[in-house]
C-alpha cells in the first residue's frame, strides 16, 4: 500500500519516540520490556509495529498513547524516554495533561474490543465525548450523538445503536471500539491487533475499514504479529526483545 | 457525565448493587423502627406524665406551704402561668376491701402514697377528668359490660362523685379514688382496657368493682420539728378509680379531698397558743392563726410559655411573696427553700431510665451503620475487581483517577441514598401498620396461609427434582433453599397460636407508638449513606490507583 497521497510533505513527525525503555517488576524481578526503542510516525502514514510475543508491541503502544510512562532515563540523557506529539513533549505532561491527550489526539483500539458491557453500542461511541461533560449535558448532547450514530452508521452499524455489546458478533464489537477510538477526531488511531480475535473474512473487513480511514488522512499505528497485515502498512517497525530492529517500508 | 451514566448503568443492570441496597435499607428500618418505638414510647410517658404534675411544681414536703390560696392568687397573675391547683402530698397505710380473711377483718394492707386534691382546680391543671375511669360508658363500651354493670345503671354518675371526692352513704363517707392498678379485681385486657373480676355463677355471679367499696386510710402527722403525732385512721368511701396510664402511679396512688388530707395531716388553719402564758382561766393564751397549708402547688403555663419560664418566674414570685410575708404582722414564717421543678425535673426518676434506655439503643444500633459500611465495602471490592478490565478501559479513552474515584463514590452516595430511602419508606410501613402486625401476630396464622406456603414449599422441591434431572448443581441448591425457607415458614404458620410481644400489663401502653421518628429517620438515613460512601471510599481508591495498562490485560 501507498503512502497517503493527502499526507503532507513534512520533516517534523506527528509523533516520535525517542529511545524508550519500559521495565516491569514481576514479583522480585525487574523484566525490561522495552530497550531504547525509538519511532518517528509522520502524519498520515500507517506504521505496523511487528515482533514476537513479548517483545514489547504492546507496551510501545502503551507509551505513545500516552497510557504509560516510560522509565526514567538516566541522569544528564536528556533525550531519553522522550515522545512527542506535534512537537510538544508528552512524556512530562501532568496526570490531567496525558487524560487530554489520551482523550483528544489518539484513539485506541484493541485486540479484545474492550466495550462496556453496561452501555450501549451508542453509549460506548460516545464514551470519550462524554468526558469533562456536566450530567445535564446529557439532555442536550445532540451533536455528541448525532457524531456517534454518523460514525456507526459509516461502520454499518446503525441498526444496532441501541443493542449491548453481548448481542453483536466481533466484528460488529470491533467497529463499534474503531466508532469510539474516532469519536473526538483523533489525529493517530493506535490498534492493537485489531483483527487478532477475528476470523480471517471478518479481519479483512475491519483492515479495510482502517485502510479506508488511512486513506482518508488517519495516522495508524498498528501492532501486529501478521507479516500479511504488516504489509498493509506503509511502513514497518520491527521490535525484537524490545529492541527496534529494523525499520523500512 | 460518564460518571453519572455508569452509576446509573451499574446499578440498574447488575445483581449486586441491587443486594447492598437491600442491605442498606434492612439496616436503616431496623434503626428507624426501633428508635421509632423507643422514642413514641418515652414520648407518651411524658404525654402521660405531664398530664400528672402540671408544667411546674412548687413543693415544701411534710411541714407546707401556710398562705397557699394567696400564693395561688399571685401565681395565676403570672403572665407565664394559666392555672395552679393545692396538693398535700403524703404517704399512708390503705386497708383493702379484700384480704387473707375478710371475714374476720383480716384485709390486705397496701402501703400508698397519697394525694389530696381539689378536683375543680385540679381539672384546670391537668386533664383530671380524663383519668377518672368508671364513667358513665358509651353506647359501644356499654354494650360490652356485663348486665349487672353498675356503670350501665344512667342515675349512677361515678364521675360526678369522683369531682365531689364524697361518697353516697348515709352517712356519707369521705371519697377515695384509687389507682387502676390497686385492685387485684381489675384486669387488664389486651386491648389496654380493664373488666373485673366475676365470682360465683348462675344467679349468684357478681363482679367485684372497687367502687361500691370501702376502705381505711392511715397516715401519720409530721410536726415542723419531725415529730411523729398521732396516727390518723379513716373510713373512706371509694367514688372511683383512675388511669393515668404511669404503673408507678396507677399502683401506688389513691386520691382523696384537699380538706380531708389537711385536716388528717393537722395542716388545716389552726389556732396558735402559747402554753407559757395562761389567761385568766389558765388557759393557754391565743397568740395567732397557723394557715391552712398545702405540700405542693401543681401550676400549668400558658401554651406561648416553656416551663422552665414558668419556672424561673414562680423562684421570683416566691422570693417577692416571702418577703412581703415576713414584713407583716403576725404572719408566720414562708418557709426556705422550696422547691421549684418542671414536670420533666420532677418525673426524672421515671423518665430518666426510659431515655437512658433509647440512648443505650441508640449506641448499640450505631453498629448498624458499621454493617452497611462493611457490606458495602465488601460488595464494592468484588465490584471494583469485576471491573478492572472497564476501569484500563475508561482510562484508555481518557478518563483520570479522579473521574474513576467519583465513579465509584457516586456509586456509594447513590446507594446509601437509594437504600436508606427503601430504607425509610420499609419503616414507614413497619411502623404505621405496628399495631395490625402485633395483632395478626397475636393470632393464630389463617388457614389458606400455611396452605399457600406448603404449596409453594412443594413447587420449589420440585424445581429442585427436575434442575437434579437436568444435572444443574446451582439451580438444585438454589431450589432446594428456597423450598427449605417456605416449608419452614409453613410449619411456623402452621404451629403458631399467637404470641403477644407488647404486652400492655407490661408496657402500661395498651397500643405500640406508631409514629416515626422523623429527625431519627433522616440522621439515621444521613448515616447510613455516609458509611456507605465510606465503605465505598477503599474500592474507591483502589479502582483509581488501577494501573491502565494492567487492568487493559487482566483477564
Amino acid at each position: 500500500m501507498s503512502t497517503n497521497p493527502h499526507a503532507p510533505a513534512t520533516t517534523m513527525p506527528l509523533l516520535s519516540a525517542h529511545r524508550l525503555s519500559k521495565t516491569y517488576r514481576m514479583g522480585r524481578v525487574d523484566v525490561p520490556v522495552l530497550r531504547d526503542a525509538s519511532i518517528e510516525v509522520q502524519q498520515g502514514e500507517w506504521v505496523s509495529v511487528v515482533g514476537l510475543s513479548g517483545s514489547g508491541k504492546s507496551t510501545l503502544l502503551h507509551l505513545l498513547g500516552g497510557l504509560d510512562r516510560p522509565d526514567r532515563p538516566q541522569k544528564g540523557d536528556r533525550d531519553a524516554g522522550t515522545v512527542h506529539f506535534e512537537g510538544r513533549l508528552i512524556t512530562t505532561l501532568g496526570a490531567h495533561g496525558l487524560n487530554q491527550y489520551r482523550n483528544r489526539a489518539v484513539g485506541f483500539v484493541f485486540q479484545f474490543y474492550h466495550l462496556l458491557p453496561e452501555l450501549t453500542v451508542l453509549e460506548n461511541a460516545m464514551l470519550p465525548a462524554m468526558k469533562g461533560r456536566s450530567p445535564l449535558a446529557w439532555f442536550a448532547a445532540t451533536p455528541m450523538r448525532q457524531r456517534a450514530a454518523e460514525l456507526l452508521e459509516r461502520f454499518g452499524l446503525a441498526h444496532r445503536l441501541t443493542h449491548r455489546p453481548n448481542e453483536l458478533s466481533g466484528g460488529e464489537r470491533q467497529r463499534v471500539a474503531i466508532a469510539r477510538a474516532l469519536m473526538n477526531e483523533p489525529k493517530v488511531l493506535l490498534a492493537d491487533e485489531p483483527t487478532g480475535n477475528l476470523d480471517a473474512n471478518t479481519g479483512g473487513e475491519i483492515l479495510t475499514e482502517i485502510s479506508n480511514l488511512h486513506r482518508n488522512g488517519l495516522t495508524v499505528v498498528m501492532v501486529t504479529h501478521d507479516p500479511a497485515i504488516a504489509a498493509l502498512a506503509d511502513r514497518t517497525v520491527r521490535l525484537l526483545d524490545g529492541r527496534v530492529v529494523s525499520s523500512g517500508s | 457525565m460518564y460518571q453519572s451514566l455508569l452509576v446509573l448503568r451499574f446499578l440498574t443492570s447488575r445483581i449486586m448493587p441491587f443486594i447492598a441496597v437491600l442491605a442498606v435499607a434492612l439496616c436503616v428500618t431496623l434503626v428507624i423502627v426501633v428508635v421509632s418505638v423507643m422514642s413514641g414510647f418515652l414520648d407518651m410517658l411524658k404525654d402521660s406524665g405531664r398530664t400528672l404534675v402540671g408544667d411546674v411544681v412548687l413543693s415544701k414536703e411534710v411541714t407546707g406551704i401556710p398562705y397557699y390560696r394567696e400564693l395561688i392568687e399571685e401565681i395565676e397573675k403570672l403572665p407565664e402561668a394559666e392555672a395552679a391547683s393545692p396538693v398535700i402530698e403524703t404517704f399512708g397505710l390503705l386497708q383493702m376491701p379484700y384480704g387473707p380473711d375478710s371475714d374476720r377483718n383480716v384485709k390486705s394492707i397496701e402501703m400508698v402514697q397519697v394525694w389530696g386534691i381539689e378536683p375543680a382546680t385540679l381539672s384546670r391543671v391537668i386533664d383530671f377528668q380524663k383519668t377518672v375511669y368508671w364513667k358513665t360508658p358509651d353506647q359501644q363500651t356499654a354494650e360490652t359490660l356485663a348486665k349487672d354493670d353498675p356503670r350501665l345503671d344512667p342515675s349512677y354518675n361515678r364521675l360526678q362523685e369522683a369531682m365531689a371526692m364524697r361518697g353516697t352513704g348515709a352517712p356519707a363517707l369521705p371519697g377515695i379514688m384509687l389507682g387502676i392498678e390497686m385492685s387485684l379485681f381489675n384486669e387488664r385486657q389486651r386491648d389496654g382496657s380493664y373488666r373485673t373480676s366475676r365470682f360465683g355463677s348462675g344467679t349468684q355471679e357478681r363482679a367485684y368493682w372497687m367502687p361500691l367499696q370501702n376502705v381505711s386510710l392511715t397516715v401519720v402527722p409530721v410536726s415542723e420539728s419531725g415529730d411523729i403525732d398521732f396516727q390518723q385512721k379513716r373510713a373512706f368511701s371509694i367514688v372511683n378509680e383512675f388511669q393515668t396510664g404511669v404503673y408507678q402511679i396507677d399502683a401506688n396512688r389513691v386520691l382523696i379531698g384537699l380538706d380531708t388530707a389537711q385536716d388528717m395531716l393537722r395542716l388545716s388553719e389552726s389556732v396558735l397558743l402559747d402554753t407559757t402564758n395562761l389567761d385568766e382561766n389558765e388557759m393557754p393564751r391565743r397568740i395567732g392563726v397557723s394557715p391552712a397549708r398545702a405540700t405542693t402547688i401543681l401550676v400549668k403555663a400558658k401554651p406561648e410559655y416553656s416551663p422552665i419560664e414558668l419556672r424561673n418566674a414562680i423562684e421570683g414570685l416566691y422570693e417577692r411573696f416571702a418577703m412581703e410575708k415576713s414584713t407583716e404582722e403576725g404572719a408566720v414564717e414562708m418557709p426556705y427553700p422550696v422547691s421549684v421543678r418542671t414536670w420533666e425535673q420532677r418525673l426524672k426518676d421515671l423518665i430518666g431510665p426510659v431515655e437512658k434506655e433509647r440512648a443505650l439503643m441508640r449506641v448499640l444500633f450505631s453498629l448498624v451503620y458499621v454493617v452497611c459500611a462493611g457490606l458495602v465495602l465488601a460488595i464494592f471490592w468484588s465490584i471494583v475487581h469485576e471491573k478492572t478490565r472497564d476501569i484500563g478501559i475508561l482510562r484508555s479513552v481518557g478518563a483520570g483517577r479522579t473521574g474513576i474515584l467519583t465513579i465509584f463514590l457516586a456509586y456509594g452516595l447513590t446507594i446509601g441514598v437509594v437504600g436508606s430511602a427503601a430504607g425509610l419508606g420499609l419503616a414507614w410501613l413497619v411502623v404505621d401498620n405496628i399495631n395490625e402486625i402485633h395483632t395478626a401476630m397475636g393470632e393464630p396464622a389463617p388457614r389458606w396461609a400455611w396452605m399457600v406456603a406448603a404449596a409453594f414449599a412443594a413447587a420449589s422441591a420440585t424445581g429442585a427434582l427436575v434442575a437434579g434431572m437436568r444435572g444443574s448443581v446451582l439451580h438444585t441448591l438454589l431450589w432446594s433453599i428456597i423450598g427449605l425457607v417456605i416449608a419452614g415458614i409453613a410449619a411456623l404458620l402452621y404451629y403458631h397460636v399467637g404470641v403477644t410481644i407488647w404486652d400492655p400489663s407490661v408496657y402500661y401502653f395498651s397500643t405500640i407508638p406508631n409514629k416515626i421518628d422523623m429527625t431519627n429517620a433522616y440522621q439515621t438515613m444521613a448515616f447510613a449513606t455516609i458509611f456507605s460512601v465510606f465503605g465505598a471510599a477503599i474500592p474507591a481508591a483502589k479502582a483509581a490507583d488501577t494501573d491502565p495498562v494492567r487492568s487493559l490485560r487482566y483477564e
